[in-house]
């Protein structure tokens, strides 16, 4: 195993539903650690990864997809049921604020004793602690026993330790949002040159910004097991069709000049907000944009549930300011039963590139019996007996 | 184990500073709180209640005592460590072995201590400086590793059956009174006319031989026999291979039990 590889094989893991129900007597104990009754719920359900040093991967998902379970498995906190995970060379986890920390220790007496926990010597540390003392900001907070932290600083502390110290592995769980933007911003610029120096990164974050900045490949769990592995864009689109069923969540930020879309809805013909409609129905594309711009360009784009584009338009909206409303109404709504994603993007002068991704929204057709494949082209069909010639 | 020892110096470091936070004595509690103890036992067993007629009579209880409360005060440490450091053990990866191994060796400290304030008041009181006093540190070095392996044995044990403490504490207070604390046990009214009795109190009980060997120790100068010391070294080596043995079972599954 070489530092900074990471490899999850066939790992499984799962976890009784309700562990205070499970009946253990001290006789099963020492006879064997034998399967126990009760629901037990997969966090990972045969996972292969494989990880090379000075990766940056994104770990994405659903609550309770298995995200954290994966890093407990692969920091050796948790063992697998069955498979094997690995991390060469030296790990560290960043999987709670504080976790590890001494609550009457001060900060700089902490980063010894995390540091000792993550299996470094005094010697090591003591080498670091300037850097980490000066990257955590905490000025004469260092010598203030961390009880007294707020969390933005416990997390600082956390960061700055994991961040200096000379590991080959680093797993990091959703800590960084409690930060400021600007320590996020230099957080992320300290992760970047760790994966230059060689270390390889795991980051799992409900924050897709967090993810683009730092990762170049998106990993999706979905119910423990990998849904989709590859490049960060795709990753992250593929993870906003998995969430369509919530609208709210399914939107990227993406702040920057130009034209930006607030919000997109899915209507009927009597304007009620739906998210499931019938084939041949009415459905207006309800979107607010805002600018300013001088020539604000809207597309939509429907795409199946494997990602291909079947239908796209755009039009220009000429100069706005503030927000304006659009609506495109599909009169007749041409698709077959199934899932669908609905995609807009905007820009200004020019329409937005294909794949441009401002806010998704998952358009659910209802089962169609009569038909098979995408495309509603039902008709009639006409049967008529030729009068045989004489 | 020595290449976690920065790791058991800062685990020690913590547990030091978690208790006592901010009280006025502050770390002189973990002496105050035996002395007491044994002082209260000390007046009611020499002059409330005379049980024996023994010279020095409190020197030989305290000697004695020590032991037992070592013994007894690690296990009520050591039996909810585990529950207590819950937040480490589910989110950092270390050798989960530290945390009990960390409060037996704060209640070590305390031994440690109260031996070397016993020790010159024993040798000068009854000039029981003799050359048997050289396996003191032998039997030291077995009674604590009967206590770690216990410590270590409870703390997993109460992680995942959370009845384990409450049994233990409940356990202390009649095995206190079972082990030869107050009286030799030759000197137990009625264990004389029966043989079995006197062994089963004196080599039944783990503890019992480590308390009458470091009593004979310094009350009397006298090491102990060399079944004394097999014995001994059994029930250290004993105790700390069911220790190991627990974390074995049991210890991989702690970040998902706590």
């Amino acid at each position: 195993m070489r530092p900074g590889e990471v490899t999850l094989e066939h790992a499984s893991r799962s976890f009784l539903l309700r562990p205070e129900e499970r009946a253990r007597t001290l006789k099963e104990l020492f006879v064997r650690r034998g399967r126990r009754d009760g629901a037990r719920v997969a966090a990972l359900d045969d996972v292969t990864l494989h990880i090379e040093p000075g990766e940056a991967v994104g770990l994405v998902g659903r609550n309770g997809a298995g995200k954290t379970s994966t890093l407990r498995c692969l920091a050796g906190i948790v063992p697998l049921d069955s498979g094997r995970a690995q991390c060469g060379g030296r790990v560290v986890s960043l999987l709670e604020l504080g976790a590890g920390f001494g609550a009457d220790f001060t900060g700089r007496e902490n980063v010894f004793l995390n540091g000792a926990l993550h299996g470094f010597e005094k010697e090591e540390i003591e080498e670091r602690l300037e850097d980490i003392v000066a990257f955590s900001e905490l000025g004469e907070f260092v010598d203030v026993p961390v009880r007294a932290y707020s969390a933005g600083m416990y997390l600082r502390l956390g960061f700055s330790i994991a961040a200096f110290l000379d590991v080959d592995v680093l797993l990091i769980d959703e800590v960084l949002a409690v930060g400021d933007e600007s320590f996020q911003r230099k957080c992320l610029r300290r992760i970047a040159e760790r994966m230059e120096e060689g270390a390889t990164l795991i980051l799992v974050s409900h924050d897709p910004s967090a993810i683009e900045r730092v990762c170049r490949r998106v990993v999706v769990l979905d119910a423990g097991s990998v849904r989709f592995d590859d490049t960060t864009a795709e990753g992250l689109l593929f993870y906003h069709r998995l969430l369509g069923a919530r609208p709210d969540d399914a939107r990227r930020e993406r702040r920057g000049p130009g034209v930006d879309v607030l919000d997109l809805q899915l209507r009927d013909s009597e304007d009620r907000a739906r998210s499931a409609f019938r084939s041949g129905e009415t459905v207006r594309v309800a979107l607010s944009v805002t600018g300013p711009a001088e020539r604000a360009v809207v597309a939509i784009e429907i795409r199946d549930s494997d990602g291909s584009r079947l239908f796209r338009t755009d039009t220009t909206l000429g100069a706005i300011e503030g927000e304006t409303e659009v609506v495109y109404e599909i009169p007749r709504l041409g698709l077959l039963g199934g899932d669908y994603d609905l995609v807009v993007g905007a820009g200004d002068h020019d329409a937005p590139p294909a794949g441009t991704l401002d806010r998704i929204v998952r358009l659910s057709v209802s089962e169609t019996f009569d038909a098979e494949g995408l495309v509603d082209l039902r008709g009639e069909w006409r049967v008529r007996e030729r009068e045989p010639l004489r | 184990m020595l290449r976690y020892r920065f790791l058991f110096e800062q685990m020690v470091r913590r547990e030091l500073r978690q208790k006592y936070k901010g009280s006025a004595l502050g770390l002189l509690w973990y002496l105050i709180n035996p002395i007491v103890l044994m002082g209260a036992y000390v007046l009611v067993f020499s002059v409330l209640l005379r049980v024996a007629d023994i010279p020095d009579y409190p020197l030989f209880v305290v000697a004695g005592m020590i032991v037992w409360v070592f013994f007894a005060q690690a296990m009520l440490a050591a039996a909810p460590s585990m529950e207590q450091n819950a937040p480490l053990v589910r989110k950092v990866r270390f050798p989960r072995e530290a945390i009990p191994a960390a409060t037996a060796l704060v209640q070590l400290a305390t031994f440690l201590v109260m031996l070397a304030l016993l020790a010159p008041v024993a040798v000068a009181i009854r000039g029981s400086l003799e050359p048997g006093l050289l396996a003191l540190p032998v039997v030291v070095v077995l009674l604590f590793a009967f206590v770690l392996g216990l410590s270590m044995a409870v703390s997993v044990l109460h992680a995942h059956y959370r009845d384990v403490e409450p049994v233990v504490a409940a356990a202390l207070l009649p095995w206190f009174f079972v082990t030869p604390i107050f009286l030799r046990v030759e000197d137990i009214p009625g264990v004389s006319s029966r043989q079995w009795l006197g062994d089963l109190l004196e080599w039944g009980n783990p503890v019992a031989p480590f308390v009458s060997a470091v009593r004979e120790l310094l009350y009397a100068g006298a090491a102990p026999s060399l079944g004394h010391l097999a014995y001994l070294t059994v029930a250290g080596l004993g105790a700390l291979a069911l220790g190991m043995l627990c974390f074995r079972r049991l210890g991989r599954e702690l970040a998902v039990v706590l």
